[in-house]
């Protein structure tokens, strides 16, 4: 019976170990770092943005929620940019010729970046679409954001208010 | 030989507990668009499908249900 016990212990820990791995970026972890390829040509480095609040927003143009907030986004990276903030938007598409067209008749400036093999997305483990992660001065993730309703750029709003104040 | 049942039984009850914890979307929210790719449709061509679906609910003298238009009321 001993054994059988162990083995019960053996398994279930093997078994589990899957499931630890898969752990991606959670609040209070260090931001994984990345370097994509942005819409004005040239890379954009996370941490080269080390001292900044930066909210990364994963969007596609398949996703209409996402397509909703776009223009919010904007008026949110306009109004908090001059206190040291950044907005990301991360393109999670294969293709980014949608993303492109559909771009020109959006009012938005911030840096679009392109995950097109999505790694960037799986290392931030990306639950839903949207998802906007929040990082702070010092690189860490301090909130994630999990889909968009109408009201929720509030939310955002309060986030960066926090943050910047920090 | 009780012993070794016991263990697979054991061993097959642990892999079913805990195996599936963490089966999750295989295709994950940001690969959505996937879905959308043509293979994915059940149906290539709806011009010839509905054909076919017609020529079906005529040999089996009953409609509906099928992915074809009609509410199964007789009446269209």
């Amino acid at each position: 019976m001993n054994t059988a016990r162990q083995m019960l212990l053996a398994c279930t820990l093997a078994l589990s170990l899957p499931g630890l791995a898969a752990a991606a970026a959670a609040p209070g972890s260090a931001a994984p770092d990345f370097a994509l390829a942005a819409r004005d040509g040239g890379k954009v480095r996370l941490a080269d943005l080390k001292g900044q609040v930066v909210m990364i927003n994963f969007w596609a143009t398949w996703c209409g929620p996402c397509r909703q907030e776009m223009p919010l986004l904007a008026q949110l990276n306009t109004k908090y940019e001059p206190l040291g903030f950044t907005l990301l938007g991360v393109n999670v598409e294969p293709d980014s010729a949608a993303a492109v067209s559909w771009l020109k008749g959006m009012p938005v400036t911030f840096p679009i970046l392109f995950d097109t093999d999505s790694a960037v997305a799986g290392s931030f483990g990306v639950e839903g679409m949207p998802s906007t992660v929040f990082v702070d001065r010092k690189g860490q993730v301090r909130y994630i954001h999990r889909g968009y309703k109408p009201g929720d750029e509030a939310k955002y709003a309060d986030m960066i208010r926090s943050l910047v104040k920090e | 030989m009780y012993k070794a049942i016991r263990l697979v039984l054991l061993l097959s009850l642990t892999a079913g507990a805990t195996g599936c914890a963490n089966v999750e979307p295989w295709v994950k929210p940001y690969e959505r668009q996937y879905f959308a790719d043509i293979v994915m449709s059940a149906e290539r061509d709806p011009v010839a499908a509905a054909y076919l679906n017609h020529v079906f609910e005529a040999r089996e003298g009953a409609r509906g249900a099928t992915g074809s238009h009609g509410g199964g009321c007789g009446c269209n």
